[in-house]
């Protein structure tokens, strides 16, 4: 039987994103707190497409979930480059942890990296729910009831905290990068999904920015609340230009709705761009070169 | 360009720079080269990836018995690429030719990309320079001063600092506590400092040893 040489074809046809999940993993790995670290979504599943993001789940000592979240935002801008903070994902589904998604560039362009960060004591029921590679498991010690009670009490602190504007910029940031991905797939039900989504949140920006203390949920009431200012009507107006648009968006309505919201967020809350002016102008960057 | 004509060949030192087989794939910019008139010492393409730095640092002091200059020329750059000397940060913009004396502590970032790419020519003086150098500016809108960062905050980044390497991310510290130097005006070495303090207080006197010898190697400090 002839040797074949497969290692050049193998190579070539190698998912795009490995070296930087690599990369990641490796940086990720670094710190004993790391107890799993395990990949998920169509890179698990040898699905991935060019688009494909990156989705790691990262298990962590209970007890140190806490200092480890708070220096997640450090770490990945000065490991990883990371364009920005994290955006905290309202989209993952609640596995008893917090999911992140950073934007990463890498080789010229952005990519969308998903992080779903674990108290180790859930990642045995985590594994039962979903289909995961894992690429680290160090198999550590059960861990105590009061370690327990500590990830717990903070996983919930922290998705009950109010998002600030800045946090509600970024969201538009990330789920533009999304639906970018979802038009060029031609997955319109997911891209209908996650346009409402981004207008939901300018919708919380423009109530976070302007009536902070509302008493009114969702979308009740913004004409009262809002339109009280020249600033607010303006708001309103760009509120309602977003969701007069189509429900299925093309790529040029996306980079339009970015620029609509780079503009609200100057007039309403300009603060809210304060160390991110380079980091706006290197997004826009990336997303020109796609 | 440089000392052997080998493209591969990087230690920068004096010679009369010789083309590179590479040069002469570029007739674009040899010509631009050709047509400046200087006596080059060593001309080179630098490209600096996003989320790359060159930590704070002196130049040349081996060379100091000719005058030369380094003059940047930007080929392909972005408003997160820049030089900080003197607790100044100046974004290196196309469309000049930008004089920097390496002599001076500096360090060089490129924090979010894309690629930053220079072409880089030492050059020693001589009347073409002088005449090429003779109306030098500085528009103060290019020179943007850094703030002062006071004691509050360089303990809260040391703290942060310190959080990581508790973690395990010891290289992480250090690099954030390094970053600072390109986020305020720093007394020169305060970047390296910190970090010997940081492994000082977890309790690592051969790692604090060694970064306060990198930073009196990397600045060139006798005393």
């Amino acid at each position: 039987m002839p040797t074949l040489q497969l290692a050049e074809i193998t190579q070539a046809n190698r998912p795009a994103q490995l070296p930087l999940l690599s990369k990641l993993a490796d940086i990720l790995a670094t710190s004993p707190a790391v107890t799993h670290l395990m990949v998920r979504g169509s890179l698990a599943h040898g699905t991935a497409d060019r688009l494909s993001d990156v989705d790691f789940v990262v298990g962590v000592h209970d007890a140190q979930l806490p200092v480890f979240i708070e220096a997640l935002d450090t770490l990945m801008s000065v490991e990883a480059g990371a364009l920005l903070p994290g955006w905290r994902d309202t989209i993952v589904a609640d596995l008893g942890g917090l999911g992140m998604v950073f934007l990463v560039p890498d080789d010229g362009r952005l990519h969308q990296i998903d992080l779903y960060l674990a108290p180790a004591s859930r990642i045995p029921r985590l594994r039962e729910t979903v289909s995961t590679a894992v690429i680290l498991d160090r198999e550590p010690a059960p861990a105590a009831t009061p370690d327990i009670a500590v990830a717990e009490s903070f996983a919930a602190a922290f998705l009950a905290r109010p998002r600030t504007c800045t946090e509600l910029l970024i969201e538009h940031l990330v789920l533009a990068v999304l639906l970018h991905k979802r038009i060029k797939r031609g997955q319109r039900f997911v891209a209908y999904s996650e346009w409402h989504r981004l207008h939901t949140a300018t919708k919380d920006l423009v109530k976070t920015a302007l009536a902070p203390a509302s008493q009114f949920w969702g979308w009740y009431q913004l004409r009262e609340e809002i339109a009280v200012t020249p600033i607010g009507r303006a708001c309103l107006g760009d509120l309602d230009a977003a969701i007069s648009g189509p429900a299925i968006p093309e790529a040029a309505d996306v980079n339009g709705a970015i620029e609509r919201v780079l503009a609200l967020v100057e007039r309403a809350c300009p603060q809210a761009l304060d160390n991110l002016h380079d980091a706006v102008t290197a997004y826009r960057t990336y997303q020109e070169l796609v | 360009m440089n000392a052997s004509g080998d493209a591969a060949d990087v230690t920068i030192g004096d010679c009369a720079a010789r083309p590179t087989g590479l040069l002469g794939n570029m007739p674009a910019t040899a010509a631009f080269l050709a047509d400046l008139g200087l006596n080059f010492m060593w001309v080179r393409l630098a490209r600096l990836e996003g989320n790359a730095f060159l930590w704070e640092h002196r130049d040349y002091d081996e060379l100091d018995q000719v005058e030369r200059h380094r003059l940047h020329i930007p080929l392909h750059t972005n408003s997160s690429a820049f030089l900080v000397t003197g607790g100044t940060k100046v974004h290196m913009a196309g469309g000049r030719i930008w004089r920097l004396t390496p002599t001076y502590a500096h360090g060089v970032c490129n924090l979010l990309g894309p690629d930053r790419i220079h072409l880089i020519a030492d050059v020693y003086a001589d009347d073409t320079y002088r005449r090429l150098a003779r109306r030098p500016a500085l528009h103060p809108a290019v020179a943007e001063p850094l703030p002062a960062a006071d004691q509050t905050t360089l303990a809260e980044r040391l703290e942060t600092a310190r959080n990581m390497a508790t973690l395990g991310y010891t290289e992480a510290a250090e690099r954030m506590l390094l970053r600072l130097f390109y986020t305020y005006a720093l007394p020169e070495g305060t970047a390296y400092d910190l970090i010997a303090e940081l492994h000082t207080s977890l309790g690592d006197m051969e790692a604090a040893t060694r970064w306060t010898a990198a930073k009196r190697r990397l600045l060139a400090l006798t005393a």
